[in-house]
């Protein structure tokens, strides 16, 4: 016998009921004039004192790292077992996760899970930590300079190393190492080849343009990794993200100050002195590892990229002080990443995630013979004093890092989002097609302001 | 016309050019997609016995050497102190136990749906049919909501509930038992006194070996792949299926993540080995599983 | 009439009777187990996203409001392009190709090679997921790829060029062909097995060649499991989540993070904390795949076993 009601059947009645209740809702909405659908503006982390939660100077501590600073952890672990700690491994949001943040989210939707130390290696984790994440949430990260971290330990980072961590007038991480910016080149093949190492921008445009007639093949430089743009864009002072309110970000790429400077890697672009594949990518290393003449970039090249990946021999690779244009005294350099360390405002047990937090980024003891050039000077000091460090390179290196770790420009502002994407997925691919960087310009700007609204920022030209 | 004549007649002639045409499109047709599905397996299964250089210098194809097979898996295994395997394992509780509870809660629901009638049967099929389609970004959420209410949260359970529900299962089953269950021989039974659940467990369940084997071969794969779930809603990383984990050791390889790789030892002959070792236990299933496959699904389209 | 008729005759009215009493009782016990899953992970989940998508993050109704912001978020179109692009692309894939390879393998080999053909285009579906997408990052990369001349004949000498976004679709339809393809291949070999000999005989006597057979007999006979293919292949290629999530990883940020709506819900819920514009993304997800659904059910006859 047949059913009187057969899928079938409900089938074909349930469109015409869906677009009843369509039409019945949005009736409603007009008429009930209904409330907006922008998520509530946080209230911003009010200025009244950083409430601990109870204390318990047993509790373990819950740490989470990546794989690269794991072993350090593991040391610390090790010389103090008195301390309890879990420790757990992540991404270290590389490559533009967002796994730290979602996961705070969940947790503080939860009300419980937080780790108590946490390490990123994206300066963006510290925009969102320092604010609460939904209406009735506490930011995440703890405002150290309120109790936890002397004074003078804070005031011992390199100048503007801290601005990466700082909000509404607090400190809320320590910053693990800074990423500043040096020109590295190929002392054995500058000298081979006769070239100077050039002290201005002007000078190393017409080296590069030598370079292509005398040697094509050779680079001074690429464009084509996904932080490209903070080796060459800082050092002209580009404002293309300019944060002019806490909620206001100006981006401008007409101006002069970022047209000079995509110029100048055009003609070398063109010229094919500069790459427009990553140093990083694919097959680089094979195919042109050793034609690699110079090299804008950050401190961690010099380890991670002329001795791991290019596996450049001992004693060719030297860095030279960041580049100044013509007519200006000082420079202003990049910042390419540089990791950080975040105490979690819900831990248990405050002293002791301080006290890990501290050591990891302050003793000569763990940053001397860490990967990266320590954001904390006298810890720095150690680190270019230890000779596996200076082995490597042609000549000392120290004179470079240090004079180009006070000249960071601090117009670049941190915002909620990286700067990466908008970078990485419309200018690298338009360059890959050919397009020349000074007429994909408009299109960058487009996408940064358009991740920044959604993001809740206003956005604005001046 | 003859029958003989008739048959030689539409039998096509071998040589003609239509059917060498044809045949040749078969061949090439065949030959492509051939190529296309299987290098890329040959591919993997070769390169962990090259070194990473080795890969992209020699030839694709070429065997390098045992013992670096053996270095990809002692490095892998370092990896952060044996990972890998503490991740198999998880991989392997959270998809064998919620295979057991699917197959307790789908397949009497399957046979219900089909065989007995109650009021809400097709509302129960209908709802059933809709969760399928559901994407999946939103759903996490409020999963994970839930889970919290009720204290799971860092719990093998909070895996192992979700992977239970498996509304395409209940499908496949509901579609098997209302195609190839004889009505006419669970009436009699019934009118016979026989209790509903000895309907089941002595005459269904025997007859339904193919399908249970298929929902235990779907439900397993699909949670021994599932990587958005735990990804979001597992707290530490020890606890990772090792989907999850093949992802965190990708943003560990330099050439995927050019700072935090160096100095780990993970390139591409132990990103291979990795991939391999996470696939082992579905591939064996799979060598096993395609006729299950076809009587499962296709056993009740034999009747009218 | 008989007796073996008569008792039919009169069984199916005591049939009724004895099983609506008795089967009532059972039925609900047999079901409770996946009733409650599916109340907790497919009812709960669903209805409070239809929840979140009418109201904002204070509770307040908001109407239609929150389908309306997410609408005009600058990646909502080039998301749901995206898709589309990609589900038109892989269905027609999927469907003409699976649909040509079994008749094939049905029709024109011995069945010992037929079955070795099945099998290897199976194999691939063990690595569905994270492990496929890893593998096709080295297929595509010029530098370790096997096919590297292929890539080279086609401009593409760099992955940052295979990369190029108006690649994508084809990746992704590559990658889901590549795992899906082998199991459907299979489903529908056992389909055309199903079709009884007489049939295809009596269509050799008529005169029919093999590909006229194929199109005028076989295909029609199975069209209830090409429509429950597409449905699936559908309602799977709406949720595409993961593969190009990886990629975006893998191509350190060449691939947007947004490139398919469920990554959008994605980034709303978890980097932008906007649930509720999450849920209203969903909401249009769901509604696509279910007036899709819907339709390929009404002309497939696939509810067909219920109607006894």
């Amino acid at each position: 016998m047949r059913t009187t009601t057969s899928p079938r059947a409900a089938f074909r009645r349930t469109p015409a009921r869906t677009a009843v209740a369509v039409l019945a809702v949005s009736a409603l909405t007009t008429l009930a004039g209904c409330a907006s659908a922008s998520p509530a503006a946080p209230t911003a982390a009010s200025s009244s004192a950083f409430k601990p939660v109870t204390q318990n100077p047993n509790a373990t501590i819950t740490v989470w790292t990546d794989s690269t600073r794991l072993p350090e952890v593991q040391a610390y672990q090790k010389s103090h077992p008195g301390v309890k700690m879990n420790i757990v491994t992540y991404d270290g949001s590389a490559d533009g996760s967002t796994y730290l943040q979602t996961k705070v989210q969940l947790f503080d939707r939860t009300g419980s899970g937080w780790p108590d130390v946490v390490f990123s290696s994206s300066t963006t984790d510290a925009t969102w930590a320092s604010e609460p994440t939904k209406p009735g949430a506490i930011p995440f990260a703890a405002p150290l300079d309120q109790g936890l971290v002397p004074q003078s330990t804070l005031d011992n980072f390199a100048k503007g190393s801290l601005t990466a961590c700082q909000y509404n007038g607090h400190t809320y991480c320590l910053r693990n190492d800074i990423a500043q910016v040096v020109l590295w080149y190929n002392k054995t093949l500058m000298d081979q080849f006769g070239y100077t190492v050039p002290t201005t921008w002007e000078q190393y445009e017409a080296l590069g343009q030598k370079v292509a007639k005398q040697h094509p093949g050779y680079l001074v430089g690429s464009v084509g990794d996904t932080n490209s743009q903070e080796s060459y864009f800082w050092s002209s002072q580009c404002p293309a993200f300019d944060l002019v309110q806490p909620d206001t970000l100006r981006t401008d790429l007409s101006s002069p100050d970022c047209t000079r400077m995509s110029n100048l890697l055009d003609t070398l672009i063109s010229d094919k002195s500069v790459s427009t594949q990553g140093f990083f990518s694919q097959g680089f290393a094979k195919d042109s590892g050793s034609k690699v003449l110079m090299a804008n970039g950050p401190s961690w090249y010099g380890q991670y990229l002329f001795n791991s990946a290019f596996k450049t021999p001992a004693g060719q690779i030297a860095a030279a002080a960041p580049l100044t244009w013509d007519g200006d005294t000082t420079a202003a350099t990049g910042n390419v990443g540089g990791g950080l360390w975040m105490v979690s405002s819900h831990s248990t047990n405050l002293k002791a995630a301080t006290a890990l937090a501290t050591w990891l980024t302050t003793s000569d003891a763990n940053q001397a013979s860490a990967p990266t050039y320590p954001a904390y000077v006298p810890a720095a000091d150690a680190w270019l004093a230890n000779p596996a460090n200076k082995q490597y390179f042609a000549s000392d290196v120290s004179s470079a890092f240090k004079q180009a770790a006070n000249e960071v420009w601090t117009g670049w502002s941190n915002t909620k989002f990286s700067d990466a994407t908008a970078w990485s997925s419309v200018v690298l691919p338009a360059l890959t097609a050919g397009k020349t960087l000074t007429s994909t310009l408009p299109a960058w700007q487009a996408a940064i302001a358009d991740e920044a609204k959604a993001e809740g920022y206003k956005v604005t030209t001046q | 016309m003859t029958d003989t004549a008739l048959r030689s007649a539409s039998a096509r002639r071998p040589g003609t050019p239509g059917r060498v045409l044809s045949t040749l499109i078969v061949v090439v047709l065949l030959g492509v997609l051939l190529v296309f599905f299987v290098l890329p397996v040959i591919w993997l299964l070769l390169a962990p016995s090259k070194t990473a250089a080795q890969i992209v210098n020699d030839s694709p194809l070429s065997f390098g050497s045992f013992s670096q097979i053996g270095k990809a898996w002692d490095h892998l295994t370092a990896f952060q102190n044996d990972a890998l395997l503490t991740w198999l394992k998880n991989s392997a509780i959270y998809s064998g136990a919620s295979l057991l509870l699917t197959l307790a809660t789908s397949v009497p629901a399957g046979y219900a749906l089909a065989l007995t009638r109650f009021r809400g049967r097709k509302t129960l099929l209908m709802i059933t049919l809709v969760t399928m389609i559901m994407p999946s970004a939103t759903l996490v959420l409020p999963i994970f909501l839930e889970l919290n209410e009720f204290h799971l949260i860092g719990t093998v359970w909070s895996i192992i509930l979700p992977f239970s529900f498996y509304p395409f299962g209940v499908y496949l089953v509901y579609i098997y038992f209302a195609t190839n269950l004889p009505r006419d021989i669970l009436a009699a039974a019934r009118i016979d006194g026989c209790s509903e659940w000895k309907l089941f467990t002595h005459i269904a369940l025997p007859l339904a070996r193919p399908v249970i084997a298929l929902v235990a071969f779907f439900g397993f794969v699909g949670n021994w792949n599932n990587f958005f779930l735990p990804y979001l809603v597992l707290p530490n990383s020890n606890e990772f299926p090792i989907q999850v984990g093949l992802n965190q050791l990708l943003s560990s390889t330099p050439s995927f993540n050019p700072v935090a790789g160096a100095g780990l030892n993970i390139t591409i002959p132990e990103l291979a080995l990795a991939i391999i070792i996470a696939i082992l236990p579905v591939l064996v299933l799979f060598l096993f599983s395609q006729r299950a496959l076809v009587s499962g699904m296709l056993a009740g389209a034999t009747k009218e | 009439m008989t007796l073996l008729e008569s008792r039919r005759v009169t069984a199916p009215a005591r049939r009724r009777g004895v099983s609506r009493r008795r089967g009532g009782r059972a039925g609900y016990l047999f079901v409770a187990g996946y009733a409650v899953l599916l109340l907790a992970f497919g009812v709960f989940p669903t209805v409070y996203a239809f929840y979140l998508s009418l109201t904002n993050d204070r509770g307040q109704f908001t109407g239609v409001n929150q389908f309306v912001k997410v609408i005009q978020d600058y990646r909502f179109v080039p998301a749901f392009t995206d898709m589309l692009l990609y589900l038109v692309m892989w269905l027609v894939l999927l469907v003409v190709l699976t649909v040509l390879v079994a008749v094939v393998l049905r029709g024109r080999m011995r069945p010992g090679l037929s079955a070795l053909f099945r099998f290897l285009f199976y194999l691939p579906g063990a690595l569905a997921g994270v492990a496929s997408v890893l593998v096709w990052l080295f297929m595509l990369d010029p530098d370790v790829s096997p096919v590297s001349w292929l890539l080279d004949s086609l401009g593409l000498n760099s992955f940052a060029a295979v990369l190029a976004p108006g690649n994508l679709p084809v990746i992704l339809v590559l990658i889901a062909f590549w795992t899906g393809a082998g199991g459907w291949i299979v489903v529908m070999y056992g389909a055309l097995n199903n079709i009884p000999d007489e049939v295809l005989e009596a269509a050799k006597m008529d005169g029919a060649g093999p590909w006229k057979t194929a199109w005028h007999i076989q295909i029609p006979m199975i069209r209830t499991w090409i429509a429950y293919m597409a449905i699936l292949a559908f309602a799977a290629g709406t949720q595409l989540f993961v593969e190009p999530q990886l990629l975006q990883t893998a191509s350190l940020g060449r691939v947007s993070p947004t490139w398919s709506p469920n990554q959008l819900a994605y980034v709303f819920a978890f980097q932008q904390g906007d649930f509720n514009g999450a849920a209203a993304v969903s909401v249009f997800l769901l509604a696509i795949g279910l007036i899709a659904a819907g339709l390929l059910v009404r002309r497939s006859d696939m509810f067909k076993v219920d109607e006894t």
